[in-house]
């Protein structure tokens, strides 16, 4: 028996479902990705305003695969005591079984309530949005918007799809006008429309994966490559180049000549996406 | 309160809408207010396998309702158990921005029911005698609803596709179409605004090449005359949404070949 062990009939799909790690590296040796792109490059993204009529504003976003949408829905609510004149944002991130063969029917995993709670974190700690801009009567009545990103193909880097939605659906964003009745009783003309919301600052996410054998950073990891690696950077900046979140997950060291390079390449990929939001929201 | 999610306040409403004047759903020359005669249906905008983690998936827009579709599997069982016949899962979901009020998160009856219809309906065509002890999981999101029976009519519809791009034998593919009795007249595929005045409303499945009914349901009165013309009129719309999801299923089969 001659038994070749490279036979020729010896697939790369098969080569890549046993030996993940393996059919990794040997590309990584080459400076290439196994989807073609370079070790730095970021996927094409793609942003679409408004396609959702029933929501008060909506986006959805695409960064390669990964495909999110954002819906705003907008509610009346009592103010808090202590803020009589500022509304609420309340982000949600859904992780349905439809965008990947990973998630389970049920409530949310453990990553999309990471996912949730950051970018809420983000939302409340860096005022993107003046919540005053949504009183109707101070100390009376608030709009409440929840804002809802549904995801519906999961391939990697769902913070930085899902913050850019919600961005993008803000900005989409048009309250009918209101008033506080006698009666107490919010009344809405949807013939009238308020002036669209000023945000104070367009956060960006930009997310790395790091390995370290070899030693690479790669930006913007698909659904693969997180898979390989748990330690991933996420970077929020907003388009004026101020730092508004770091985040490295993950158990081994990363050092600080790494943490340069990715600090660069976010300001990079931000200056990038400015310009496509400006391009496509007018 | 759900400690799994970012929660806002305790209690919000949605503001009552000033008065607006009542429009016609038809006027004199049973024109609708969107253009259409009363047995037209809206454009159907359809394209499969969007979803690359998917087996098989679908996007369908009918007019402004929009809904995606992915199949996974055939896959193993959750549970490992011998069954003879595969099983069919279906889940439709809302989302929360995709009606007129907001929808919750959790899976409400209407969903649940809905889900079930998407079983009944799809079953009958499948070959799930093929596939023992495996699973077929068939996930619906809706992400505009603009009629609720027409949006389920589009789920139908738009499932039997993304079945079809997965690969997974079928006799036939099922196309689905609704209509509305409004003043004891037939509304062919009827928007949100005209099912608010719907006395009742009609959706059926059929299989166009093996000329069979896979599911009826029938909601609201009316006379047995009209409810038997309707049901007629329903299998002339499905030949017609037929046509459009071959042509959809063929064409994605010219991209996968390149």
């Amino acid at each position: 028996m001659n038994a070749d062990p490279v036979a020729p009939s010896f697939s790369f799909e098969i080569f890549e479902r046993i030996k993940p790690d393996e059919y990794f590296r040997r590309f990584i040796e080459e400076n290439v990705r196994p989807d073609g792109r370079s070790l730095h490059a970021f996927r094409p993204t793609s942003i679409r305003q408004g396609a959702i009529s029933t929501a008060n504003g909506s986006a959805m976003v695409r960064i390669g695969g990964t495909t999110v949408i954002c819906g705003i829905k907008a509610e009346v609510a009592e103010p808090r005591i202590d803020r009589p004149k500022d509304g609420y944002l309340v982000p949600n991130v859904e992780l349905a079984p439809i965008c990947s063969a990973n998630f389970r029917p049920g409530p949310p995993s453990e990553q999309a309530q990471i996912n949730a709670e950051t970018i809420n974190h983000v939302v409340e700690t860096c005022q993107i949005l003046d919540l005053s801009e949504l009183c109707i009567e101070e100390g009376k009545a608030v709009w409440t918007l929840y804002a809802d990103i549904v995801c519906i193909n999961y391939d990697g880097n769902i913070l930085d799809a899902s913050l850019l939605a919600l961005i993008c659906a803000l900005k989409d964003l048009s309250l009918p006008k209101a008033t506080v009745l006698p009666s107490s009783i919010v009344q809405a003309d949807s013939s009238e429309k308020t002036r669209p919301l000023q945000l104070r600052r367009l956060p960006v996410s930009s997310t790395f994966c790091v390995f370290s054998n070899p030693k690479v950073t790669l930006s913007d990891p698909n659904d693969s490559e997180e898979s390989l690696s748990k330690k991933i950077v996420s970077i929020i900046l907003d388009t004026e180049g101020t730092i508004l979140y770091v985040h490295k997950s993950g158990g081994s060291v990363c050092d600080p000549e790494m943490m340069k390079d990715c600090f660069t390449k976010a300001r990079a990929r931000a200056s990038m996406l400015k310009e496509l939001i400006e391009r496509v929201i007018v | 309160m759900d400690r799994k999610r970012v929660n806002g306040p305790e209690l919000s409403v949605v503001p009552v809408e000033e008065h607006t004047e009542e429009k016609q759903i038809l006027d004199s020359k049973e024109r609708r207010l969107d253009g259409r005669g009363i047995d037209d249906i809206r454009p159907i905008f359809m394209k499969s396998g969007l979803i690359s983690q998917a087996n098989g998936s679908t996007y369908m827009e009918f007019g402004n309702a929009k809904v995606v579709c992915a199949v996974y599997g055939p896959r193993q069982m959750k549970k490992p158990s011998f069954t003879g016949k595969g099983v069919l899962n279906c889940e439709i979901k809302f989302a929360t921005f995709s009606c007129k009020k907001r929808r919750a998160f959790q899976r409400d009856a209407q969903e649940k029911e809905f889900s079930q219809i998407l079983v009944q309906a799809l079953t009958p065509a499948v070959r799930l005698d093929l596939l023992p002890k495996s699973s077929i999981d068939v996930y619906v999101n809706v992400l505009e609803n603009d009629g609720t029976s027409s949006t389920l009519a589009a789920a139908i519809s738009a499932a039997s596709v993304a079945l079809a791009d997965a690969g997974i034998e079928m006799y036939d593919q099922v196309a689905a179409s609704s209509i509305a009795y409004v003043q004891n007249k037939i509304l062919m595929d009827p928007s949100a605004l005209e099912e608010e005045s719907e006395d009742g409303s009609l959706v059926v499945s059929y299989m166009p090449s093996l000329n069979e009914i896979t599911h009826i349901l029938q909601n609201g009165n009316t006379e047995s005359a009209i409810a038997n013309k309707a049901v007629e009129q329903c299998i002339d719309a499905c030949s017609k949404i037929y046509s459009v999801m071959s042509t959809v299923l063929l064409q994605s089969l010219d991209t996968s070949d390149k």
